[in-house]
C-alpha cells in the first residue's frame, strides 16, 4: 500500500518534469531548429507551394496548438511519420533502438566492471604506483578523443595496417558469432573511453569510504583487504554506484552513441536523433525527446526503489 | 580446494574459446557474386517524388525504370532509351512528344500486386508517376522540372488531382503509347525524363505502401531492393528484368580508354552480373577509406582529400603510386556541376540601387572581390589541387562550355582590385558590412577565413565581412532561399547535361526563393533565357549561351567558378566504370566481379 503510493506520487511528481522538457524542447525546436520547408518544395518553387508545404508540415498553426498536438501524440503513442524517410515513428524507434542497446551494453556493462575493479585497487593502494598507474592511464582515457580512438581501433582491428580481423562497417545480430564480429571493436573503443571516467569516479567514492572509522576498526580486528574491499567499502557505496549506472540507463537506451554509430555504420537510434536534430524532422525528434523524458522519470522512480534495497534506512516516503 | 580451482580455470578458458571461435564474419552472401559499392552521403527517402539527391537518385534509378537513361561510356552524355522503345517522336512544333514503350517492362513480384505477381509496366504507369508530382497530397522536389510546361496539368491538379480524370497534355494513347503535349517547346524534356523524378511507379504500390514508398520500393529497373537503411541498402536482380544485351559499341566502348576494365567480357550478356549489389552510405571519409583498403568490405571508393598525397603518385595527370596502381584501378574526371560564391543583387549595400552612380560603384566592388578571390589557392587548400577553375557558370563537361573565354575573371589580381575600389571611390570608412553565409563546420568556416583574408589583402577592412553561420544546412538554405544574406557560396550538380541547367540560376524570374540565389535580374539576359528555353540544341543556341554566360561574367555576378574532380578508386576484381555524377547511376546494371564470394 505505502509503496503504491508512494509510486502514484511519483508518477504525479513526473509529469511537470515531462511537461517542463517537452515544453522547453518543443520551443527550441520550434524557434531555433532548422526549416525543412526549402528541402522539400524543390529548385524553382512558387510562393502557394511554399505555403502549401508549410501547411503539410504544420508549420502555420499557432505554436500551443502544436504543443498540444504534440502532448497528444505522446499521450496517444501515436508519433507520426519521419518528415524525411516517411516511415513510421514508431516503428523507427522499435527498429533502432534495440540495436543501440545492443551496442552500447556490453562497453557499458564491461566499462563500469572494470571501473570499480580498477577503482578499488587504486583506492586500497592509495598514493602508491599502483593507485598513480591506474589513475594515468585513466587520464590517458579521458584525454584522448573518442573520434581518434575509433579511428586508431577501426586501423589496428579492422584494416590492412593492424590485424584486419574484425569489420569496419556492419550490423548483424542474427547468431551470436556474428553479433560478437560487429560488436567487438565498438565495445572496446567504448571500454577504453568510458573506464578513465568510471576508474576516477568510483576511486572517489571508495576512498572516502576505506576512510571511514568502521573500515579501520574491521582492519584492526584483522580482515583482509578482500573481505574489507567486497563487505564493507563496496557494499557501503552502492549508494552513488546505483545512481551513476542508473542515470546512465536513458543514454543507453535512447541517445546510443552518435560517433560510433556513424563510423561503424550502425543503425542506431543516436545516429538517428542526430540526423533529426540536423534536418529538422520534428516528428523523429519530438519522439526522442519524449521518450527521453519519460524515461528519466521512470529511472528516477526505480532508483529510489534501489536505494531502499540496498540501504535499508532509506524510507520510500 | 585446488582441483575446483582449476576446473573453474579450465571451464573459463574453453568459454573464452567457444566464444572467440563464435567471433566470425557472417557470410549470407556465400557462393552469390556480390559488388558492395559506397556512396559519400545518405538517401532520407527513395520515393522518386524525393529523388533529388545524388544518393536517392542512385536508388531509385537502380529499382525503377526510367523512360531514358544515359549511354553507359559515351561522354559527353548521351541519351538513350531504357524503358523507352525508342526515342521520342517530336511534333515540328517541338510541342508534341510521342514515346514508344517497350512491352517487356516487368515490375518485380510484390504483395501490392494481385496474386503477388509483378505485372507489365504500360504508358498508363507513366501517366501516374508523372501526374503523382502535381498531386497536391504530395511533397515533390521534381515538380518544378515539368511545372507549367505539360498542357492541363495545373488545371487537372487544381480540380482535385482525380487520378482517373485526363490531363490533356499527357496521355497513353493505348499501353505502349505515351504521348506528351507540352505548352511551349522544351527541348531538355527528354532528358528529365532520364530523372529518378521521372522513375515509373506503379499504382498498385502507392495504394499498397504509400508514405513507406520512402524506404521500400517497387519497380521495374534492373535490381529488386532487399533491405534499406540509411548505412545501407541492398539489392539482388529483378528475376523479370527484360533480356537486354549489353551492347557495348553502342554504349561508347573505346578500348584506348576502357580496356583495362575487363568491360569486353561482358560484351553480348544481359545484365545485371552479379547477384547482390550492396551500397553502403558512409559520410566518413576515414571509415570509407578503412573499409575500402580493408579488401573485405566495399569495393568502391572516392579518394579522400586527407589521402591525397599518401595515394597520388601526380596530380597532373593524375596517376596512382605503383603500391595503390597495383591494387586498384582508378578513374579520374571533372565532376558533373560547379562551386562558386554570389552576391546577392537584391542587396543594396552590393547589388541592385535605386542610384545609378551608386549601382554601378557596387559592380566595381563585386568585381574587386571577385580580383581579390584567388581560385588557385582555394584550389589548393580545399580541392588538393584537382579542381578545374574556369571563367563563367558553363562548366568544361558541358559541350557548351567556351574554352576560348578569358581567364582574367578568376585570375587573382589583387592590385586591379585596389585600384577598382579606389576608381570607384570606396574605402575602409565607406565600404559596407556584408553578410557572408556559412553552414557551422570547420571546413566551411576555413573556406569564410580565406574569403576574408583575401578581402582583406585588397583593403576591405576585416569586420566589413561579417560570417553569419548556421547551424545546418537546412537554415543556410532557408537564409538563401529568402534573400537573407550579401554572399553566398554553393555547388551546383548538374540536373542534366545542358548548361540551360546551370543559366537558369541567373534567369530573374527563378529569384529567391526559387534557385537564382543572387537575383540576377537582367532584361537582356532574362530575354535571351527565354529565347533559348524553346531552341533546340546547336551552334546558335549555344552561341546565344555563351553570350549569357559573358554577361554574368561582366556584371560581376559572383566569383565562378570551379569544377571539382573525382578521383575514383575500385578493387580490381571488379568489372565496370563507376560513374559517381547524378548522371551515371545507371552504370550499376552493367557491373560484375570476379569471383563469387567464398
Amino acid at each position: 500500500m505505502q509503496l503504491g503510493l508512494y509510486l502514484l506520487r511519483r508518477i504525479a511528481t513526473g509529469i511537470p518534469l515531462i511537461l517542463g522538457v517537452t515544453f522547453i524542447s518543443f520551443l527550441l525546436m520550434v524557434y531555433f531548429g532548422p526549416d525543412m520547408t526549402f528541402e522539400l518544395v524543390g529548385k524553382n518553387p512558387t510562393a502557394e507551394q511554399i505555403a502549401q508545404v508549410r501547411i503539410q508540415l504544420g508549420y502555420d498553426q499557432p505554436f500551443l496548438v502544436r504543443y498540444w498536438h504534440y502532448l497528444v501524440e505522446l499521450a496517444t503513442l501515436d508519433l507520426g511519420r519521419s518528415i524525411s524517410t516517411g516511415e513510421s515513428v514508431r516503428s523507427l524507434l522499435a527498429e533502432t533502438v534495440p540495436v543501440s542497446m545492443a551496442l552500447t551494453l556490453p562497453g557499458f556493462v564491461l566499462g563500469n566492471l572494470l571501473g570499480i575493479g580498477l577503482a578499488l585497487l587504486a583506492a586500497w593502494f592509495r598514493g602508491g604506483w599502483v593507485d598513480r598507474g591506474i589513475m594515468a592511464f585513466s587520464v590517458i582515457g579521458m584525454s584522448i578523443s573518442f573520434l581518434i580512438i575509433i579511428i586508431a581501433f577501426q586501423v589496428f582491428f579492422s584494416s590492412r595496417y593492424g590485424i584486419n580481423y574484425f569489420p569496419v562497417r556492419g550490423w548483424d545480430m542474427r547468431s551470436l558469432g556474428s553479433y560478437l564480429y560487429y560488436v567487438t571493436v565498438p565495445t572496446l573503443a567504448i571500454v577504453f573511453v568510458s573506464l578513465g571516467y568510471n576508474t576516477r569516479f568510483y576511486r572517489a567514492v571508495f576512498v572516502e569510504e576505506i576512510g571511514r572509522d568502521h573500515i579501520r576498526t574491521a582492519r584492526a580486528f584483522g580482515a583482509g583487504p578482500v573481505a574489507i574491499l567486497g563487505k564493507y567499502v563496496l557494499k557501503n557505496s552502492l549508494i552513488p554506484i546505483v545512481t551513476r549506472i542508473m542515470f546512465s540507463i536513458p543514454s543507453i537506451v535512447i541517445a546510443g552513441s552518435l560517433l560510433i554509430e556513424s563510423y561503424f555504420g550502425i543503425p542506431g537510434v543516436g545516429k538517428l536523433a542526430y540526423d533529426a536534430v540536423t534536418t529538422g524532422d520534428q516528428p523523429v525528434l519530438k519522439a526522442v525527446v519524449g521518450a527521453t523524458a519519460l524515461l528519466f522519470v521512470v529511472v528516477l522512480i526505480l532508483n529510489d526503489m534501489l536505494y531502499r534495497a540496498v540501504d535499508p534506512r532509506v524510507a520510500l516516503k | 580446494m585446488k582441483p575446483l580451482t582449476t576446473a573453474r580455470s579450465l571451464a573459463a578458458s574453453l568459454a573464452l574459446t567457444l566464444a572467440l571461435a563464435g567471433c566470425s564474419k557472417p557470410e549470407p552472401d556465400a557462393g552469390l557474386k556480390v559488388y558492395r559499392h559506397s556512396a559519400a552521403g545518405v538517401p532520407t527517402n527513395i520515393d522518386p517524388l524525393q529523388a533529388a539527391t545524388v544518393y536517392s537518385n542512385l536508388v531509385v534509378v537502380n529499382a525503377y525504370d526510367t523512360l531514358y537513361r544515359y549511354k553507359y561510356l559515351e561522354r559527353p552524355y548521351t541519351l538513350t532509351p531504357n524503358l523507352a522503345a525508342a526515342m521520342p517522336k517530336v511534333s515540328e512544333d517541338g510541342l508534341v512528344y510521342t514515346i514508344p514503350l517497350k512491352e517487356s517492362g516487368r515490375y518485380i513480384d510484390s504483395p501490392a500486386f494481385e496474386g503477388g505477381k509483378g505485372r507489365t509496366v504500360t504508358a498508363h504507369d507513366v501517366v501516374f508517376s508523372l501526374k503523382r508530382h502535381f498531386d497536391p497530397e504530395n511533397t515533390s522536389q521534381g515538380k518544378w522540372l515539368w511545372a507549367g510546361r505539360i498542357k492541363g496539368m495545373e488545371a487537372w491538379a487544381e480540380a482535385g488531382a482525380d487520378y482517373e480524370a485526363t490531363v490533356p497534355g499527357l496521355r497513353a494513347l493505348d499501353d505502349f503509347t505515351l504521348r506528351v503535349e507540352l505548352t511551349a517547346p522544351f527541348p531538355q524534356f527528354v532528358h528529365t525524363l532520364a530523372m529518378g523524378f521521372a522513375a515509373v511507379v506503379p499504382p498498385e504500390a502507392v495504394a499498397a505502401y504509400g508514405r513507406d514508398l520512402g524506404t521500400r520500393a517497387v519497380g521495374s529497373g534492373p535490381y529488386e531492393l532487399l533491405e534499406y537503411s540509411k548505412q545501407q541498402v541492398r539489392f539482388q536482380p529483378n528475376p523479370n528484368f527484360r533480356e537486354e544485351p549489353l551492347d557495348l559499341e553502342a554504349e561508347g566502348y573505346d578500348p584506348s580508354a576502357h580496356a583495362a576494365y575487363g568491360l569486353a567480357d561482358l560484351d553480348g550478356k544481359a545484365p545485371p552480373f552479379v547477384d547482390r549489389l550492396e551500397i553502403d552510405f558512409i559520410q566518413e571519409s576515414s571509415a570509407r577509406w578503412a573499409s575500402f583498403t580493408s579488401g573485405r568490405e566495399i569495393q568502391f571508393s572516392g579518394l579522400p582529400v586527407e589521402q591525397t598525397e599518401a595515394v597520388l603518385a601526380s596530380k597532373d595527370p593524375i596517376t596512382l603510386k605503383p603500391e595503390y596502381a597495383k591494387r586498384y584501378h582508378m578513374e579520374s574526371g571533372p565532376e558533373a556541376g560547379l562551386v562558386f560564391t554570389v552576391f546577392n543583387m537584391d542587396d543594396p549595400d552590393i547589388g541592385y540601387h535605386e542610384d545609378p552612380e551608386r549601382e554601378a560603384r557596387n559592380r566595381e566592388l563585386r568585381c574587386a572581390m571577385r580580383d581579390a578571390f584567388d581560385w588557385e589557392a582555394r584550389n589548393q587548400r580545399f580541392y588538393s589541387g584537382l579542381g578545374i577553375v574556369f571563367p563563367g557558370v558553363i562548366p568544361p563537361i558541358l559541350e557548351e562550355f567556351d574554352a576560348s573565354l578569358s581567364r582574367a575573371s578568376v585570375a587573382h589580381n589583387p592590385q586591379q582590385a585596389r585600384e577598382r575600389l579606389k576608381a570607384a571611390g570606396w574605402n575602409e570608412d565607406n565600404l559596407p558590412v556584408l553578410d557572408y553565409g556559412l553552414v557551422s563546420s570547420v571546413l566551411a568556416r576555413e573556406m569564410f577565413e580565406s574569403f576574408r583574408g583575401r578581402m582583406v589583402d585588397v583593403g576591405i577592412p576585416r569586420e566589413k565581412i561579417n560570417g553569419e553561420t548556421f547551424a545546418t544546412f537546412g537554415d543556410y538554405n532557408r537564409a538563401l532561399r529568402t534573400s537573407k544574406l550579401s554572399i553566398m557560396g554553393y555547388g551546383w550538380q548538374l540536373d542534366y547535361p545542358d548548361a540551360e541547367n546551370v543559366l537558369q540560376l541567373f534567369y530573374g524570374p527563378n529569384a529567391s526563393p526559387g534557385s537564382n540565389a543572387s537575383n540576377y535580374d537582367n532584361p537582356e539576359y532574362n530575354r535571351l533565357f527565354r529565347q533559348t528555353k524553346t531552341m533546340q540544341p546547336g551552334p546558335e543556341r549555344t552561341e546565344i549561351y555563351r553570350r549569357m554566360n559573358r554577361m554574368l561574367i561582366e556584371d560581376c555576378v559572383g566569383i565562378i567558378g570551379l569544377t571539382r574532380s573525382h578521383v575514383s578508386l575500385w578493387h580490381k576484381d571488379v568489372k565496370g566504370l563507376p560513374d559517381t555524377a547524378i548522371l551515371g547511376g545507371f552504370w550499376l546494371r552493367f557491373v560484375d566481379v570476379d569471383a563469387a564470394t567464398p
